[in-house]
């Protein structure tokens, strides 16, 4: 319980570090959040004109089905790359060797090296979720509650699925493009209707690169309320995170410093 | 004639270049094949009901496959490396030199552009094959044409990105263009035929330069005639010819206000 504290802890006072520097250049930060939110923006009106050439659904989903999915990914994607940016940079940390700066502090290596870093652009994915959500959902309160449950649960399993990939570094050398592919899936899993996709990749979908945790169950239970599918995705979702947590301990015990002399100001 | 050879010798360059580190194309692969997938299963169920605007599921993948071509052979961080040679000066260390920058980064680039082009292609055609097999009542005879239509594209989108890029010698932030300008290719032509958009929304984008980069090229490969050919090749050719134009204009304007202090 202690180390959990200690865990949350570290976590705000990274939050409140990242925030007053990204501040410092506020020009550059709202110019790259806007860029963001405007990019995404852009996919709105490629659905809107999906919608209008076939009057009826796509996969199962309609429009506003579709927003909430991409509204959910979008901030659950925001939410974690605002605490957990240096995700993506796991591989870079460990090829380099600076991955040692994190070894001899006396805090927990991976929630450490997580968040040393975060993404300005991140706010405006952050805040494109919400705007998209105020526009197409208004006071339904069953799908605000669970586009608030998936962007906690979406943001840690989208940190989890990338740490997973990048720790083969550990064991194969330089993973980064199974990182990236893993990110890639990871997104278009999300902002696409589940049921494009068939076979395989639906399995994949609900175990390697559990996609369907992220936004399409929250969906459905927005739809259609369930205890029973809420206590599994909560309970998937948390064993999936330990797993991957789990995973990067047993690829670090195969770490071998370079003795690389770092200053982190 | 010397002037075209020492161009001639800077493509040659880029091209074995491109040979050379080839090896730096597999992540594009990589990604290649992820958006054609996701894109085949996502219009496979949007054409659960048949035939949309004028475009079969067959024309629609190839389609696809040729502006996702398009775009990918594209990739050569012309924008970035506009920005950052501007940014951090080094653009003045390229004045002197016996070349016209512009034209120096054209070169430089042309020979990754036909490199990409290849061998996307080539993983393009496969995947499309795969995907839906060939495209009926498709003519071998044409297909030159339609690839002048494609390599003038990819020129239209070369320019423009660097127009964008030399914007950095006034702006000192500029990426916020380059993402609108990414996000009006994307849905006025890569993602969307111009036949899908709304009739108002038709009618404006045929005097954009967007439909061009993309668009024309792809239409010509799944659906020729002549009459389209002729009707979007010329344009292609004023787009292009006003994109040097831009580039060169930005270029000169940004080049006659930099001031180098030796070092």
């Amino acid at each position: 319980m202690k180390n959990v504290k200690a865990i949350f802890r570290l976590i705000g006072l990274y939050f409140r570090l990242n925030l007053s520097s990204a501040m410092e250049y506020r020009g550059s930060f709202l110019l790259q959040a806007f860029g963001m939110a405007l990019s995404n923006g852009s996919f709105v009106f490629f659905w809107w004109i999906a919608f209008q050439q076939i009057k009826g659904t796509i996969g199962g989903y309609d429009f506003r089905d579709v927003m909430f999915i991409w509204a959910a990914a979008s901030s659950a994607y925001g939410a974690s790359h605002i605490l957990f940016a240096n995700m993506n940079a796991i591989t870079r940390l460990i090829a380099t060797g600076e991955l040692d700066t994190f070894l001899v502090q006396p805090k927990d290596t991976l929630i450490n090296l997580l968040c040393a870093r975060t993404s300005l652009s991140a706010w405006g994915d952050l805040a494109y979720g919400f705007i998209l959500m105020a526009l197409t959902h208004g006071r339904d309160a069953a799908a605000w509650g669970m586009f608030l449950l998936a962007i906690v649960i979406g943001g840690l399993l989208m940190t989890a699925i990338s740490v997973s990939a990048h720790t083969f570094t550990f064991y194969f050398g330089d993973a980064s493009l199974v990182g990236n592919m893993a990110m890639e899936f990871t997104i278009n899993f999300c902002i696409y209707p589940e049921g494009i996709y068939r076979g395989f990749v639906r399995v994949v979908m609900l175990s390697l690169i559990p996609t369907s945790f992220i936004v399409h169950i929250p969906l459905k239970l927005a739809r259609n309320f369930s205890p029973l599918w809420l206590v599994i995705l909560l309970a998937v979702s948390a064993l999936y995170c330990c797993l991957a947590y789990c995973f990067f301990y047993r690829g670090l015990k195969r770490y071998e410093s370079g003795n690389l002399i770092i200053t982190r100001m | 004639m010397k002037a075209f050879r020492k161009y001639w010798t800077i493509l040659r360059i880029s091209l074995q270049n491109a040979f050379v580190y080839r090896s730096n194309v597999l992540g594009g692969l990589v990604f290649f094949l992820i958006f054609m997938f996701v894109f085949f299963n996502l219009w496979r169920a949007i054409y659960q009901s048949g035939e949309v605007a004028g475009y079969s599921l067959v024309q629609m993948v190839w389609y696809l496959c040729m502006t996702e071509l398009i775009m990918f052979g594209c990739r050569t961080g012309i924008f970035s490396q506009m920005n950052e040679d501007v940014k951090s000066g080094s653009i003045a260390y390229q004045l002197n030199r016996p070349y016209h920058y512009v034209w120096y980064q054209f070169f430089n680039a042309l020979g990754g552009m036909v490199f990409n082009l290849l061998i996307y292609g080539l993983m393009a055609v496969i995947m499309a094959m795969i995907m839906v097999g060939p495209i009926p009542g498709f003519n071998f005879a044409t297909l030159p044409l339609s690839l002048i239509s494609m390599m003038l594209a990819m020129f239209i989108n070369f320019f423009f990105l660097m127009a964008l890029g030399l914007t950095a010698f006034r702006l000192e932030e500029n990426t916020a263009f380059y993402l609108i300008y990414q996000k009006l290719v994307f849905m006025l032509g890569m993602f969307i035929p111009v036949e899908f958009l709304p009739g108002w929304l038709q009618a404006i984008t045929r005097y954009l330069p967007f439909p061009y980069m993309t668009w024309a090229p792809a239409r010509l490969i799944v659906a020729f005639s002549w009459e389209l050919f002729w009707s979007v090749v010329p344009v292609q050719l004023l787009w292009f010819g006003l994109s040097v134009i831009l580039s060169m204009a930005i270029y000169r304007h940004g080049v006659a206000g930099i001031q180098a202090h030796g070092g």
